[in-house]
């Protein structure tokens, strides 16, 4: 936000230790409300938005200081809207279908928003400059709406995750006014807050934020579903809005960027992948 | 019949007087040594916040469709039994010390406020304070900080000459200017309480015109408030659209000799509304009329590569000589142009190298009475003082560090997201 960098830190950093490589600067084109990205481990790029700047940045996973972008999305037949207040603050890589998913929604925190379409603009993945989306997924039928929407990808199972007034989940490739095939959604899930989403597919689970903390549903949960586990961030350690989220089955462990606290906090939770 | 209906009545009026006239007032609740209930206050929310639907079950309630084909997973339940994991962390990464994001001093008194927007709060030094080389850090004399204070994400930071009220802007989600007396401390409420456009970032005043000007990053907006205003008090004008070429806004400073504004731009352009309108520029500082009102064209302004601008920050004007300072973050340097400047200039001095001391400036004052120039540095938990006529690789004349010399900042500001590489075994991080 004051200084919009993107940040590696080793995966085992402690308090107080220096990342070992940062983006930012100029001539990264980064620019704030980065609420959810993506690296991408079969081409080794970072995929992020641009809100400020309606466009989408990829660079190479091996990026340092103020290295630029290697493909930029940006431009009238892309469709992107900008961000009134909320919208187009993530982006989601799919590796293995070489495809970026970009959720819009309508930016209506606290002003009257884009007035755009709510939704998921679909882009190949070696898209650069002013290109058409391949798709895009919007319309009643999708149940869609919201101010800032997330996306996750499951590979495996060939579905997306679209977290608006509930969870949505479509065929991977859904487009147009295409129906959810499964919502979850109903007082018994407490609810889904801001941030990103994640899918751990191995598992055929989803991860999201919910009640200031991050709870956990199956892709086949459908309805008024209680989640399977839930981590109560707020309560165990006193900070508001733990947004952000990472998965790392080789260590059982989820990372949680709690945003209000700067921290980010790695939790051991086999349960999650036994 | 009817008697015996008052009696009651009466009786448990009695009661009811007597039982609350039993109740502790929290002025006389006493030390117990345990925690107690103080106070209920609203939660605040994420504005992102999607609150539970009023929908209830699906049509397919079935158990076992609801389980899913292949799902395999121990602990579901279709209830509110779910598993709760408590553990605490394993490991956490963060910033133990202050991040630096403003300076301003208060020459009445002598004293320097800092903005720390890793903790959310306000350190108040002496203004002569200096770190000694080995000393691992400075104590500052009072700290604003705590829920009460309304404090976040600020950068913003303004001390009213006359009377060393504190004004301070929030970027992020709070919306707000908060004013604290000089004497402010500990974990207060502000004395008043301005609401202003989303993404406030940098603050000046007009003290002749009792005037305070906000920046506002995006969309981009300079707007003008009386001085005293408070609450819901609206701007009375605003600098913004697009014959404005303001940009992701972050400094803006006042030249009330000349009646002027500088605004430091960071070059990221869209109108949110209208697809394909997003646009990258060079970084630039856009002068206007002090009284510019609506979409004004800029007077002039100073951008090109010349002009070594990388993500400009804080500005400060010395009104007298007409200097302007520009804290430049990825420059970790101060760049100082003439108030006249314009297009690709080269700065007429840049404080920049090894022995300044320097790392992310994000903060610049100009104190005049003193004759000395302060930057906060975002980068290493600290602020440095020059004479207000340094150049090139300048040792500072003091620092005020609040950390150990060899400091490294995480330099966080708000982490929201984070995506793990997993062949470098690596966790990305953005602000």
């Amino acid at each position: 936000m004051t200084h919009p960098q993107i940040a590696a830190f080793a995966r085992e950093a402690k308090e107080n230790e220096p990342p070992v490589r940062t983006l930012e600067g100029q001539k990264t084109l980064l620019s704030r409300t980065m609420h959810g990205f993506s690296y991408d481990r079969i081409h080794d790029e970072i995929v992020v938005n641009s809100p400020l700047t309606q466009a989408i940045l990829t660079f190479k996973g091996s990026a340092n200081g103020e290295e630029p972008p290697i493909r930029v999305i940006q431009g009238p037949k892309t469709r992107i809207l900008g961000m009134g207040y909320a919208a187009l603050s993530t982006v989601t890589a799919d590796p293995e279908h070489n495809e970026i998913f970009l959720p819009i929604g309508s930016g209506g925190y606290r002003g009257a928003g884009t007035g755009g379409p709510e939704g998921v603009i679909v882009f190949d993945r070696m898209a650069n400059g002013d290109v058409a989306p391949k798709r895009i997924l919007t319309g009643p039928d999708t149940q869609i709406r919201s101010s800032t929407p997330q996306v996750a990808i499951d590979p495996v199972h060939n579905l997306l995750v679209v977290k608006s007034n509930g969870l949505m989940i479509f065929d991977r490739a859904a487009e147009g006014n295409a129906k959810p095939l499964r919502v979850i959604r109903g007082p018994k899930t407490g609810g889904f807050g801001g941030g990103q989403i994640a899918v751990y597919a191995e598992k055929g689970l989803i991860l999201t934020n919910s009640q200031d903390g991050w709870a956990m549903w199956g892709i086949y949960d459908d309805g008024d579903v209680a989640p399977r586990w839930r981590i109560p961030v707020k309560q165990i350690t006193g900070g508001g809005q733990n947004v952000g989220i990472a998965v790392i089955p080789k260590h059982k462990e989820i990372m949680i960027a709690s945003s209000l606290q700067n921290r980010v906090l790695t939790f051991y939770f086999p349960e999650m992948f036994e | 019949m009817h008697k015996r209906k008052l009696l009651a009545v009466a009786t448990a009026l009695v009661l009811v007087v007597v039982g609350l006239s039993l109740v502790e007032r929290p002025v006389l609740r006493e030390r117990t040594g345990y925690p107690q209930l103080v106070s209920v206050q609203d939660l605040q929310l994420d504005p992102n916040w999607c609150p539970p639907t009023e929908q209830t079950s699906p049509e397919d309630s079935n158990l076992f469709a609801a389980f899913g084909e292949t799902s395999v997973h121990a602990g579901w339940q279709a209830s509110a039994d779910t598993p709760i994991i408590t553990r605490p962390p394993i490991r956490t990464i963060r910033d133990k010390d202050p991040i630096y994001s403003a300076v301003a001093v208060d020459t009445r008194f002598d004293e320097v406020i800092l903005m720390d927007n890793n903790n959310w709060g306000l350190r108040v030094f002496n203004r002569t304070d200096n770190t000694p080389a080995k000393a691992p850090s400075t104590e500052p004399k009072r700290i604003i900080a705590g829920p009460e204070t309304d404090i976040q994400f600020n950068n913003g930071l303004y001390i009213d000459p006359k009377n060393g009220d504190i004004y301070s802007v929030e970027t992020d989600t709070g919306d707000k200017v908060v004013v604290f007396p000089r004497d402010a401390k500990g974990n207060m409420k502000p004395a008043r309480i301005l609401k202003t456009p989303h993404r406030g970032f940098a603050l000046a005043a007009d003290e002749e015109k009792d005037e305070l000007f906000v920046g506002v990053q995006y969309p981009p907006e300079v707007a003008v408030y009386r001085k005293g205003a408070s609450g819901d008090d609206k701007p009375l004008r605003s600098l913004q659209g697009e014959s404005t070429r303001l940009s992701d806004v972050h400094g803006v400073a006042l030249d009330t000799k000349n009646r002027l504004l500088y605004v430091a731009n960071w070059g990221h352009v869209s109108d949110y509304r209208m697809p394909g309108t997003g646009r990258f520029e060079d970084p630039s500082i856009s002068v206007y009329p002090l009284g510019a009102d609506g979409d004004v064209s800029p007077i002039r302004t100073i951008k090109g590569p010349k002009t070594q601008m990388d993500w400009p920050a804080q500005m400060t004007i010395d009104t007298d000589t007409g200097d302007l300072y520009v804290a430049n973050d990825m420059g970790h340097s101060v760049l100082v142009f003439k108030g006249t400047d314009q297009g690709d200039v080269t700065p007429t001095r840049v404080i920049k190298g090894n022995r300044t001391g320097l790392a992310n400036p994000s903060g610049v004052f100009v104190d005049k009475k003193n004759r000395e120039l302060w930057v906060s540095n975002f980068g290493n938990s600290s602020a440095v003082v020059y004479p207000l006529n340094a150049d090139g690789n300048a040792a500072p004349i003091r620092t005020i560090r609040s950390a150990p010399a060899n400091k490294v900042s995480l330099k966080f500001g708000k982490v929201e997201a984070l995506a793990y590489d997993e062949g470098r075994d690596q966790i990305w991080v953005p602000n």
